[in-house]
Order: structure tokens, then sequence, then C-alpha cells
């Protein structure tokens, strides 16, 4: 079995007012998973996602990321890059989220092209002068997600969970090896949920793409993930398959007294 | 606002205004005319501090009590802040009353500084005199409108090419005096408050004053004119740009940077397309603005129509000074009706 992909050793995130996001959290993710991480609201499940991409600065600990993109092999610390390599960093790991982030003002095919932003100058960008492949690229991966056919609309015209594959579209415009999800389907309806979900699902199975997701509803979990890592006031409490979490595990993880809510 | 802070603004607050109330009464009492009071400057301020030291332990004793004081009111942090007892009427609060005596003080006080006198204004000789002048202007010269025109021409050029080279550098300077986006780094927060002290500076000067500047400068003429309200729109738009940068939401801008876009990628992509309407309507009314303050600034010789008409209002020519005001009357009114609807078309 080849090694995992992402090995994250002792992760801690201290935000400046003193709240500890993340108390040295340890885990590994494999390659081409779909790996879900669960937990109450202020966890440090969001933090988390961040860190991986340093959205948000690690205050100490290491993130080794084994790339494996452009027939290339390397192995360095996320958490120890610096100036350029940090772009590098973010163009190899794509993120949706919850808001969907797109530029609403702007059209489909554009928020699309702006996944290659970290493979063009910035003049060149500015200019619109995107190549032809990319073009190529943008209009397919739109395909790929279903909505070929709105790449001239608004952005903002689109509805909440075409907006999410939009997200996804733009993501994989970035050629990434890892794609994460931060609550990807909490700000839409149930019935668009699962499309989106699906969508993630197939990009992992079909495009090979290792995803990390946030999630709320367990049923999601069990539906989709892979492998689950719960986290608890900024601790890892729970690791390993999304069916075994029974009832017991539930309280430890959500507080006695919490109940599951289903979706679908 | 710290804690410490909110308490020593609360104290001078209250020593001001307890300084303020008993110099008022000993005023009122002894009726010094203003050149005894500016003589006695050396002994009025000492007497200021002295009262205002009493006013601050007075401040200080009060507060310890629990009693909530005006300062307290303004300057307590967010999370001291009470609701004030609704059944409780504002008179029969400390605070309440320390507004209240304050506010009549300032009113009374103002009323004499002012020399308010309602009688002058029914005076019957005054009133002819008036009459007579507003009925001069009321039957404007016509024969000056070509001229005036010509004139208003010039001041609407002013104010146009004051806004259109201040945008560009109001612009550039709007993000690098935003909160959001120099708030990162120590070095960033040295520019960021040069910069918004540097606005405040020179926004507080005002383009008539800017004016006289820029004529012993450049000479008299539109020029300097244009130089005058071009600093105070460089300062005007860079704050209300800078304002709107640091408004901006902070998921497009997590989006665009997680696919590894550099710095200057996240600003065009990210926070541009969610800046550049109101940058439109806020630049649109600057220029309605500066078209008011170019009017006057004639008369400073700042060129304009307002050297027309300060030259036949120095003649006394009230018939020409009528065409004038009807020329400026009717051009600021379209240009703010353009202005309101264009400003109301994009929101």
């Amino acid at each position: 079995m080849s090694q995992p992909i992402l090995s994250i050793r002792n992760l801690v995130k201290t935000y400046p007012n003193g709240v500890r996001a993340l108390k040295g959290v340890s885990f590994d993710v494999k390659r081409g998973e779909f790996l879900v991480i669960i937990g109450l609201s202020g966890s440090g499940k969001s933090t988390l996602l961040r860190c991986l991409n340093r959205l948000h600065e690690p205050t100490s600990g290491e993130i080794i990321f084994r790339s494996e993109s452009d027939g290339m092999r390397k192995e360095f610390d996320i958490a120890k890059a610096e100036g350029k390599q940090i772009y590098e960093v973010r163009r190899k790991i794509g993120m949706i989220f919850q808001h969907f982030n797109i530029i609403e003002r702007h059209s489909v095919i554009n928020n699309v092209l702006y996944g290659s932003l970290g493979r063009t100058s910035a003049w060149r960008s500015i200019l619109g002068l995107y190549s032809q492949e990319d073009r190529r690229k943008a209009k397919d991966y739109l395909d790929l997600v279903g909505i070929g056919d709105k790449a001239h609309y608004r952005a903002s015209q689109l509805s909440g969970g075409q907006q999410q594959r939009v997200a996804i579209a733009r993501a994989l415009m970035q050629s990434p090896e890892i794609l994460l999800a931060d609550e990807p389907v909490a700000s839409l309806d149930p019935a668009t949920c699962h499309t989106v979900m699906d969508y993630l699902r197939k990009v992992n199975t079909e495009l090979g793409l290792t995803v990390i997701c946030n999630l709320h509803f367990l049923s999601l979990v069990r539906q989709y993930g892979t492998r689950v890592i719960a986290l608890k006031a900024g601790e890892l409490v729970y690791e390993g398959h999304p069916n075994d979490i029974d009832e017991a595990w539930f309280a430890r993880i959500y507080g006695e007294g919490a109940r599951e809510v289903h979706v679908n | 606002m710290s804690e410490t802070g909110g308490k020593i603004r609360r104290t001078i607050f209250d020593a001001i205004v307890f300084a303020y109330l008993v110099i008022f009464v000993l005023v009122a009492i002894m009726r010094p005319d203003s050149d005894e009071l500016i003589e006695q400057m050396g002994f009025n301020v000492a007497l200021f501090f002295g009262l205002a030291f009493m006013g601050g332990v007075i401040s200080l004793a009060v507060s310890a009590k629990g009693i909530k004081t005006l300062g307290e009111v303004i300057y307590a942090p967010a999370h001291r802040r009470t609701v004030s007892d609704p059944d409780t009427p504002l008179w029969q609060t400390f605070w309440g009353v320390q507004l209240i005596l304050a506010l009549i003080a300032t009113f009374v006080l103002g009323w004499v500084l002012t020399e308010v006198n309602p009688l002058l204004l029914i005076e019957a000789e005054p009133i002819s005199q008036a009459m007579r002048l507003f009925a001069e202007v009321a039957d404007p010269d016509w024969s000056i409108l070509p001229k005036a025109i010509m004139k208003i021409i010039e001041s609407i050029f002013i104010a146009f090419m004051a806004t259109a080279f201040a945008v560009p550098i109001a612009f550039v300077l709007s993000f690098i005096s935003a909160r959001n986006i120099m708030g990162k780094s120590p070095i960033g927060m040295v520019i960021y408050t040069l910069l918004r002290v540097s606005f405040n500076l020179s926004r507080s000067i005002e383009p008539i004053l800017w004016a006289i500047i820029f004529t012993i400068w450049v000479s008299f003429g539109p020029f300097a004119g244009m130089l005058a309200l071009m600093v105070h729109s460089i300062a005007s738009l860079a704050k209300q740009y800078s304002e709107i940068v640091e408004g901006v939401s902070d998921g497009p801008i997590e989006g665009i940077e997680a696919t590894g876009a550099g710095r200057l990628q996240t600003v065009w992509f990210a926070i541009v397309p969610q800046i550049v309407l109101p940058y439109i309507s806020y630049t649109i009314y600057r220029w309605d603005t500066n078209l008011r303050m170019a009017t006057i600034l004639g008369f400073v010789g700042g060129g304009g129509i307002g050297t027309m008409l300060m030259e036949y209002q120095g003649q006394s020519r009230w018939p020409q000074v009528g065409t004038i005001i009807v020329v400026m009357a009717f051009v600021v009114w379209v240009m703010d009706a353009f202005s309101s609807h264009v400003r109301a078309a994009i929101k």
C-alpha cells in the first residue's frame, strides 16, 4: 500500500485572541480516500481544513504532503512552506466552501477559469488572456458537473446547488491532488445536497482525487465517507469507518442528549 | 476600547462638563466682557483646570458609588454598556441631569455668542433695503448670460478634472489604507495609520483654503482651483474607498486565495468586483460635490463662475448677480439630479 498523501502530526492552532482551535491533532490521509471530518460547530473542523492549505497559519506541528503531480514525486512539510511555496500548496489543494465563495458578479466560465490563477501570471489573468487549453478545460469541467449550458450566465443567476458545482469546477481547474470541502452542503436544501455530494463522490472515484470533507449530518457521512475522523474541542476523538459510529460514540462526539437528524 | 481607556475618557469627559457648567454659572453672574477674559487668560485656564480636577474627582466618587455619569454613558466599553431602566425618567438620573444642564448652558451661551437678535429682522429701514436688493436680483440681466455660461462650463470642468485626477490616486491609496489588507503586518499598520492621519488632516482643510495656497503656488486661475479640489478629493475618496474595501466579504477572498492566486490577483478578482459599484457611486457624488465647491472657489482666485460672482457682487450690480445665481442653481440642480439618479440606478 502506498504512503499516505498527508501525514498530520501534533497540529496546533492558537488564534491571536487566545482561542485554542486545535490542540495537537495527528492523523493520516490515504491517497484516493473520501475522508469525512465530523464534530460540533467550533470543534476546529474548519480551522483544520484551512491549516491544510495555509489559508490559516498553523501555530506548530507538521503537515507532510507527498505530492505526485506533474510526474514528480515531492515530499515536504506544508506547515513550514514559505513565500511562493504557499501558493504552490494552495494550487495543488482545491477547496470548496459552505457559502461557495465564487465571484457572483462574474460569469460562470470566468469563475471556473479563476481556478487557473495559480499557474497564470498576474497580468495575463487581469487582461483575461487564458490559454486555449485552459479555456477548453474550463468548459470540460463545467460539463462534468452538469452545467455546461450555463457557462455564460452571471454566477449570481444560478441556484445555490449550481453555484457549488461552479465552485467544484473551479477547484478541479487547479488540477489538484486533494480537494478540501468545508461544509459543502450546509447551506443547501436536502434534495440539492445529494446532487452536490454525488458530484464530490464522482470526482473522488472517477478522477481519483483525495477528498477531505467537513460534514454535519451523520447520514451523509455514512453514505459518502470511506473513513471518518471526529474532532471535539480541538482534539481528535474518533477515527474509523463511518458505519462503526454507534450511539455511544455519537454521544461522546456530540455530547449527551444530542439526537441524530436524518437528511435524505 | 480597553477598560482603563474607557475609564480615563469617562473621567476626562465628566471633568470637562463639570468645569464647563461651573464656569458658565460664574460668567453668568460676573458678566465679564471678552477683553477682560482675554487679559486674564492665564488665570482662566488655571481656573478651568482646577475645576476640571474637581470634576474628575467628583466623577470618580460618583462612579465608585455605582451611579452612571454622562461620561460613562458615552465612553463605557461595549460589554459594560447596560440598557437604562426605561421607567426612570431622564431628569431623575444623574447622567440625564448632566446632559440637560449642559444642553441648556450651551444653547444660552450660543444665543449670546452668535448675537441672536430677532428684533433686527423686523426693523423697517433694513427690510426695505433688503427688499430692494431682492427685487434687483430677481430681475436678472440676461445680457451677461453667454459670459456666465462660459464661466460655469469652466467650473464644471474644474470639478471634472479634479475628480478625474483624484480617482486613480485614491484608488491605489484605498487598498494600502484599508485595515483588512494592511493589518496583517506591523509595517502595514504603520502605513495604514500614517495614511489615515494624513487623509484626515488634508480633509480637515477646506478646499477654499487649499485654493488660497495654490493661487500662491501656481498663480490665480482655474488650475489653482482644480488643484485645491483635487487634494481635497484624493483624501475624501481614499477614505471612503478604503472603508468600502474594509467592508468587503471575506468569502470570495478565501475562494480566490485557495486557488493559489497571488496578492494582486486576489485584490483584482476577489475585492475589485465587490467594490466597483460603490466606487462609481462615491465618485459621481464627489464630482457633484466638487461642482458646488468649484462655483465658489473663484472668490479666492480659483477660477470658474465664482470669479464673476465676486466681481459683480463687489460692484453691487445685483441684476448681474441674479443671472449668475440662476445659472449656478440650474447647473447644480441638474448635476444633483443626474448624480442621484445614477447612484440609485447602480445600487
